[in-house]
Order: structure tokens, then C-alpha cells, then sequence
């Protein structure tokens, strides 16, 4: 065995120290707060599932918004309890690139697949067919208000808003059963062991967080300027596009302050993005369509690409993150 | 089909080519891409102890590249998703062809010439149907002749066999579309498989990850001389579960996941860069986020690591393993060490041996 020799020419500079957050103070003010909104607000729009299933109801509706405006709020935090069962994907399977949720639904519709009467056989339905982007089709899709099925499709709500309550509950359930010690304790135990290691995993939260909404959330209904694609806009027909854009930057805003230990840079940037978002007054983005509405999403996706370079080449480096030519590509 | 079939086989006796061989050049043993510190970047040839022998400007940051088996020709293909590679007569420094993807096609940063150097083969996506592709293309004018099914999504890498008559290729399982670079849309659903391929592209054998690791994507290949495939993965699930990053297949029915058996895949953070097999079969596995390379034996047992900030590029060695770094350095054997070179430069993900 070749045993290593360190034919060292050049010491390679490294930052003298790297600054430590508070992981327990964005654990107990970011995270679980983020997941307990997301547990109260699912159990309460299955109870009003279940109080009255019709589409359109308002009291169905403002449940739905609420809920699903807590999921936004906790979309970026992917690791843990979320990933566990695909939990994360059962509540939110988006994007669907190959219309994956409609098919789904329609068949379950079409078989009147009793599947559907109990939560716990609706869990081996497909993560497509299940969570908000398949509630939403079956609230607001014309294709879905059309069937006659009403009693099924009635059963088919009230056990699909059980099955997201059931997952935001597992996930919180995870969180505040000991993987919040897991990351208040890094250092200590084998999932997190060092404190340097649950600072990666909320930095990736971080910046995996803005490239979806940059790439994803506003990327996907771009398009090309040739070819924009209005109708891929996320949650388009409940007129949840942009809100899930002011949303995220938001939460990310708060978990980037935490981070960088209030940097003021940092934050003024996430509010151009957010004014920007704001200012666009386009639900749904539709304007993507025109050449004047599109360069002003573009507007707002450089916005967020500032955020993205300055969180990678300023935040990064103070957290003692390696910014490596290949360990950053990713390929 | 039988028509097309003769069509190639005719093809690849006509290697037909003016430019010269790699002897004339010093007898480069890697090709690697980097950046300089000008910001531009560079194809260049490397000695066996890391030198530079030759330097060849590209328009962008490369990724991977193809040598020619037996001219100075190399392919360099373009970062992914990269709509175009330069076929570089190394000689003269001079672009003989550059290759563009078919429209809704884009390359992958990976690609093979055939055994005879006749044809070359591109990895490809065909991102509006999410359909992994294999591009052919003729080297004598550099002309695409045709393409077909990589027998999955998402191909990243593809390797010759040694038998010079099929080819594997590794489906990543994962769909991307430009119009939102290189975001993963597919990850509940991904299942990322090996595919051998004929060079006309039929399918002889497909193995699929465990459904439990559907989420380690396929990624990158190398192939020991007997026919043996060595694949590094990418895990795209959550960090708190440490699949292997190394898998073999030896023809049979499941792919042989190997683990390092001390916990070094944690610090690869679930990434493995590129991945090499050295003439007496030992396998390297590099981890650039994690700072350290494995090297397992032929058996996949864990022999070693090697520590060294941003590891990325590894290729076989005439003895054993060399590897490139994005800080710079090259590290190549002599007797029983490891000797660094440094270079002011940042190495690309990978370093391509040249053969013969």
C-alpha cells in the first residue's frame, strides 16, 4: 500500500476562524415554529375538509391558503424529519414534470379506487396523487369540478387533507422528539458531529432554498423567451405563484439573518428581491408571456441570483464553507 | 436495422485521418480541463508526473473530455447542460470540428470514441421528452450519423468495454431542463440504472439500484480490463442516511454496493466527483466535498484514503493512480509515494488517461 507523502510546496491560506451561529436559536426560532404553524394549520384544514368538502367553500379555502402558506414557509428546510417516508415529497410533489398528479387523480376518480377510504391504505398512493398540488387540482381545476363522482371525490379530499396533516404532524413529531437535540447537540452524536455540520446543513438549506425559488419557482414559467411557459407557473390555479416567491424569500430571509449574525448586506438584498416580487402585482406570473412581463420576472430572478452569489461567496467563506472549484459544481 | 448496423460497421473501417498521433505530442498520459487564473480556461496535456506538455484554450469551463486512441485528438465537450465540444487537434492546437447538440438535445460533459476511433459516442439528454440519448458521430469529418436510446434518464457517463462492441452507459435518473438549469425535477420518482448498449445502440443488459437507493444516482464509470464496471454515485436524498457511494457490477443480476466500512462516505457528503480504475485493478472514488479520495481494492474492499482539499480528477496511472485537484495539484505515484505537483490552476472534475 502507497502510504501518503505530503510533498508540500505552498501552504494553502485558510480562514484564521470560522464563525459559528446559533444553531440552537435557529432551531428553536426558525425551524420548529416553521413546523409547528405546519402541523396546526394541516390538522385545521383536514377538520374543515371534513366539516364540508365542497370545492369552493370558503371556509375550504382559507384552510387550504393557510396551510399551504406554511408549507412555503418551511419548503427550504430539506433534511431530517422531512426526507424520512419521503414526507416532504407526499406533502409537496412538485414540480410535476410529467403531469404525473392529474393522471393520478383522474384514475383514482375514474376506478373510484376505494384506496381512498382510509388514511393509512391512501399512504401507499402515489406522493403525485397526494399534498397540496393535488388538493389545489381538486379545489380549483375545472377538469376536477366536472365529475360526478361527488361523494368519492368528497372522500378523496377529506382523506388527502388527513394524509397532509398526518405528515406535517410526523414531521414536527421528529423534530421535537429528539432531532432538535440532534442539531442543538451537534457535536455530540453521530447524525451531526460537529457543530460545523449542522451549520452546512442549514447553509444548504439556505442556498438550495433560493436557487428552487429562483430556478424552480420562477425559472420553469420563463421558459426560454422564445417559448415561456405561463401555464407552469407552481399552484397557478389557486393564484399561489408569486405569493410562494414573497413567501420563501421571506423565510430564507430570516434564516440567512440568523446565519450571517444579522448581516445587513445580506438583508437589504432579500428586501430589493422581495419589493420587487411585490411590485410585480402578477398572481399567477402570467406575464411571463409578454416580452416586457418576462424581462421583469427576469428582474426580479437576477434579484435573487445577487442574493444566491452573495450567500455563496461572502456567507459561505465566514461559515468556514469550502467554496471548491469541483466540490461546488455539483457534476 | 440491419441496414444501419452494416452502415457503422463499414464506418469503422475507415478511420481515415490525416492529423498525427500522440507520440509527436511527448507522449501525453492525461488530458484535463482548468481554469487559469486569468478567469479563461484550458485543455491541456500532462506528463506522467503532472507536467504540462501541451495547452489548448477553450471558450468555457470544460468538464470532461475524450482522447482519440490513436491521433492527437481529443474532444473537449462543455460544461453540462453544454450545447457544444471541440474536437482539438492537439498538435496545432487547432479546432478541427465543433460538435452541436441537436436542438432539444443537450451533452452531458461525457463521451467515448469507438476502439478503432472510427465513431464517437456523446452522452446526451433529450430534455423535452426526458429521454437519455447516445449521439454517434463519424471522426472522420466529425458528421452526426445518429442517435438512440441511452435506456434511461438523465445518462451522465459512458465507457467502451474492453471487447470494443458495446458500451455502458450511466442513466442518472435524473430529468433537468434548461429552462431551469441544473434544478432536479424528478427526485421522488428518479430511477437511475446501468445500460449496456451495443454500439448501435440495443439494449444487452440494464440493472437498476435496490428500490431502497433509488436516490443514489449513477453518475460516473470506469471499467476494469476484464469487463468489470466500477460506478460512483451521487446521493440525492437526505444526508442522515449514508448509502455507499461505490458500486460494481461484474455482468451479473444486482449491482454490489461497497462501502469504505469507516464512515469516510459521511464526510464525502454523499457526493462522489469521479471515479477510476488502475491497471492492477484498484478502484478510486473521489469526494471533492469531503477533501479525500478511497481507494478500494479489485474486490471492492477499502484499502486507503488520500486527504487533499477539492479532489476531483482521477485516472489510471502506468503504476497505480493519479489524481488532479481543484486547487492546482496533480498527485501521481513514484515507488511508494504519492508526489504533488502544483500548478497555478484550478483542475476540472476530471483527468482522462490516454491510452496506449
Amino acid at each position: 500500500m502507497r502510504s501518503w507523502k505530503a510533498a508540500i510546496l505552498i501552504m494553502i491560506a485558510m480562514p484564521a476562524w470560522a464563525e459559528t451561529p446559533d444553531i440552537a436559536g435557529i432551531v428553536d426560532d426558525h425551524i420548529l415554529p416553521g413546523y409547528q404553524a405546519l402541523a396546526a394549520r394541516t390538522a385545521g384544514l383536514a377538520d374543515a375538509a371534513q366539516a364540508d368538502c365542497t370545492p369552493g367553500n370558503a371556509h375550504l379555502n382559507t384552510a387550504y391558503h393557510a396551510a399551504f402558506d406554511a408549507w412555503i414557509m418551511v419548503s427550504h428546510l430539506r433534511f431530517g424529519p422531512s426526507e424520512q417516508d419521503d414526507r416532504a415529497f407526499a406533502l409537496a410533489f412538485w414540480p410535476d414534470t410529467r403531469g404525473a398528479t392529474p393522471k393520478t387523480l383522474a384514475a383514482l376518480l375514474r376506478d373510484q379506487d376505494p384506496v381512498v377510504r382510509s388514511p393509512e391504505a391512501f399512504q401507499t398512493v402515489s406522493v403525485a396523487a397526494r399534498g397540496f398540488y393535488a388538493l389545489e387540482l381538486l379545489l380549483y381545476d375545472p377538469q376536477f369540478q366536472q365529475n360526478e363522482a361527488v361523494g368519492y371525490r368528497c372522500t378523496l379530499i377529506t382523506t388527502l387533507t388527513q394524509g397532509i396533516a398526518a405528515s406535517a404532524a410526523a414531521i414536527l413529531d421528529d423534530w421535537e422528539g429528539g432531532y432538535a437535540d440532534l442539531m442543538r447537540g451537534a457535536g455530540s452524536n453521530d447524525t451531526y458531529r460537529s457543530p460545523d455540520e449542522a451549520v452546512r446543513q442549514m447553509f444548504t438549506a439556505l442556498s438550495s432554498g433560493l436557487e428552487f425559488t429562483a430556478e424552480t419557482r420562477l425559472g420553469r414559467p420563463m421558459g426560454t423567451f422564445d417559448k415561456p411557459r405561463p401555464n407552469r407557473a407552481e399552484a397557478r390555479r389557486s393564484g399561489r405563484a408569486l405569493h410562494h416567491v414573497t413567501l420563501s424569500l421571506t423565510a430564507t430571509r430570516d434564516l440567512a439573518a440568523a446565519l450571517s449574525g444579522g448581516d445587513t448586506d445580506l438583508d437589504a438584498a432579500f428586501g430589493r428581491a422581495i419589493n420587487r416580487a411585490t411590485a410585480l402585482d402578477d398572481p399567477v406570473l402570467a406575464t411571463v408571456a409578454t416580452p416586457e412581463g418576462r424581462f421583469r420576472v427576469e428582474v426580479l430572478q437576477q434579484s435573487i441570483t445577487d442574493i444566491r452569489q452573495q450567500v455563496a461567496e461572502d456567507l459561505g467563506p465566514r461559515l468556514g464553507i469550502a467554496t471548491g472549484f469541483n466540490s461546488l459544481d455539483g457534476d | 436495422m440491419a441496414d444501419r448496423r452494416s452502415f457503422l460497421a463499414g464506418l469503422l473501417a475507415t478511420g481515415l485521418c490525416p492529423t498525427r498521433g500522440w507520440a509527436d505530442l511527448g507522449n501525453p498520459a492525461y488530458l484535463a480541463a482548468a481554469r487559469l487564473p486569468s478567469g479563461k480556461y484550458a485543455l491541456f496535456g500532462l506528463s506522467n508526473d503532472g507536467a504540462p506538455l501541451f495547452q489548448i484554450p477553450l471558450p468555457n469551463r470544460g468538464h470532461a473530455s475524450a482522447a482519440h486512441p490513436y491521433h492527437a485528438v481529443a474532444v473537449a465537450f462543455a460544461r453540462r447542460p453544454g450545447t457544444f465540444a471541440l474536437v482539438i487537434n492537439c498538435t496545432s492546437g487547432t479546432v478541427i470540428a465543433r460538435l452541436t447538440a441537436p436542438g432539444g438535445h443537450h451533452f452531458s460533459g461525457h463521451g467515448t470514441f469507438s476502439a478503432d476511433g472510427g465513431l464517437l459516442f456523446t452522452a446526451e439528454n433529450d430534455f423535452e421528452n426526458a429521454r437519455g440519448m447516445v449521439g454517434v458521430w463519424r471522426t472522420g469529418d466529425y458528421a452526426r450519423l445518429t442517435a438512440f436510446s441511452s435506456g434511461g434518464i438523465g445518462p451522465h457517463d459512458l465507457k467502451l468495454m474492453p471487447d470494443g462492441r458495446r458500451m455502458v452507459v450511466a442513466n442518472g435518473g435524473i430529468e433537468t431542463h434548461p429552462d431551469t438549469g441544473r434544478t432536479k425535477l424528478n427526485l421522488p420518482t428518479m430511477r437511475p440504472n446501468l445500460t449496456y448498449l451495443s454500439l448501435d445502440g440495443v439494449v444487452a443488459d440494464q440493472i437498476e439500484p435496490p428500490v431502497e437507493w433509488h436516490k443514489n444516482s449513477i453518475r460516473h464509470l470506469a471499467v476494469h480490463g476484464d469487463g468489470r464496471v466500477a460506478i460512483a454515485c451521487q446521493w440525492q436524498g437526505d444526508l442522515s442516511d449514508v448509502p455507499p457511494l461505490l458500486a460494481t457490477h461484474d455482468g451479473g443480476a444486482a449491482l454490489a454496493f461497497r462501502a469504505s466500512g469507516h464512515g469516510y462516505e459521511r464526510r464525502m457528503q454523499g457526493y462522489a466527483g469521479s471515479i477510476a480504475v488502475s491497471r492492477n485493478s484498484r478502484i478510486a472514488v473521489t469526494g471533492p466535498r469531503g477533501g479525500l479520495a478511497l481507494i478500494f481494492d479489485r474486490s471492492g474492499q477499502f484499502q486507503d484514503t488520500i486527504t487533499e482539499q477539492d479532489i476531483c480528477g482521477v485516472a489510471p496511472a502506468a503504476d497505480d493512480l493519479a489524481f488532479t485537484t481543484g486547487l492546482g495539484r496533480v498527485l501521481f505515484p513514484i515507488a511508494t509515494t504519492w508526489v504533488t505537483r502544483e500548478h497555478d490552476l484550478q483542475w476540472d472534475n476530471h483527468l482522462i488517461a490516454i491510452a496506449g
